[in-house]
């Protein structure tokens, strides 16, 4: 495996354990390599659209499903919560980890609270709707908005 | 990309904000899409999806047309 792809898997596997993002000096020391080397990772990662950072260049916004900063898009799993992105990320994020959990969103419109019930084999049965105003050719043109 | 609760939430919604709704999915058909976009995200080894890739994934849960390509150019 490439020390980059050891990055990206370093950066999802914290994810995964904690819920939120982790720094260079944690996946450093995770991967017990020089932190000057992972944020040269850090950098090829973004370019290639697997993580998204804030203004520094360096604390993850995004690492798809998971979102570094608090959203309105929740899944709670085994004790630990993680935000999404987005809504469609919501369900992403159990559909990566394989496991069941709850997930906690609103109606855009109306802000009706949504507890979703996800099991390993899927949601519980749901009328909600989801939907992208922006259409896919598009999204990265403004991802955070998207 | 949000959630709704019904059609007439999202209509409402899009009226406030003066935009054009775009496709509503039900969410059995988010999970099937998840499923697939994501269900190997956590392995280092796995490819993010080429935008070919995408649209036959897209294409592959009944999201077709011009709004879910990913290479389509929009008016």
């Amino acid at each position: 495996m490439e020390f980059e792809e050891r990055v990206r898997a370093g950066i999802l596997e914290s994810f995964v354990e904690t819920g939120a993002a982790p720094s260079p000096a944690t996946i450093a020391k995770r991967l017990g390599a020089a932190e000057r080397a992972v944020r040269g990772a850090w950098g090829r990662l973004r370019e290639g659209r697997a993580i998204v950072t804030g203004e520094d260049g360096i604390s993850i916004r995004m690492a798809n499903p998971f979102s570094g900063v608090p959203t309105g898009h929740t899944f709670e799993s085994a004790g630990v919560r993680y935000f999404a992105n987005c809504a469609w990320d919501a369900l992403g994020i159990p559909a990566a980890l394989g496991r069941g959990g709850v997930v906690r969103s609103r109606c855009a419109n109306s802000g009706e609270p949504l507890r979703l019930e996800v099991a390993g084999t899927g949601p519980e049965p749901c009328d909600w709707l989801f939907h992208s105003l922006v259409p896919a050719a598009r999204w990265w043109e403004d991802v955070v908005f998207t | 990309m949000l959630f709704f609760r019904s059609e007439d939430d999202l209509r409402s919604w899009c009226r406030k904000h003066g935009a054009e709704p775009g496709p509503a999915v039900p969410v059995p058909q988010l999970w099937r899409l998840s499923q697939v976009w994501y269900g190997d995200r956590l392995d280092p080894e796995a490819p993010r999806p080429t935008p070919a890739e995408a649209r036959a994934i897209f294409a592959g849960v009944g999201l077709t047309g011009p709004f879910w390509d990913p290479v389509a150019r929009q008016e």
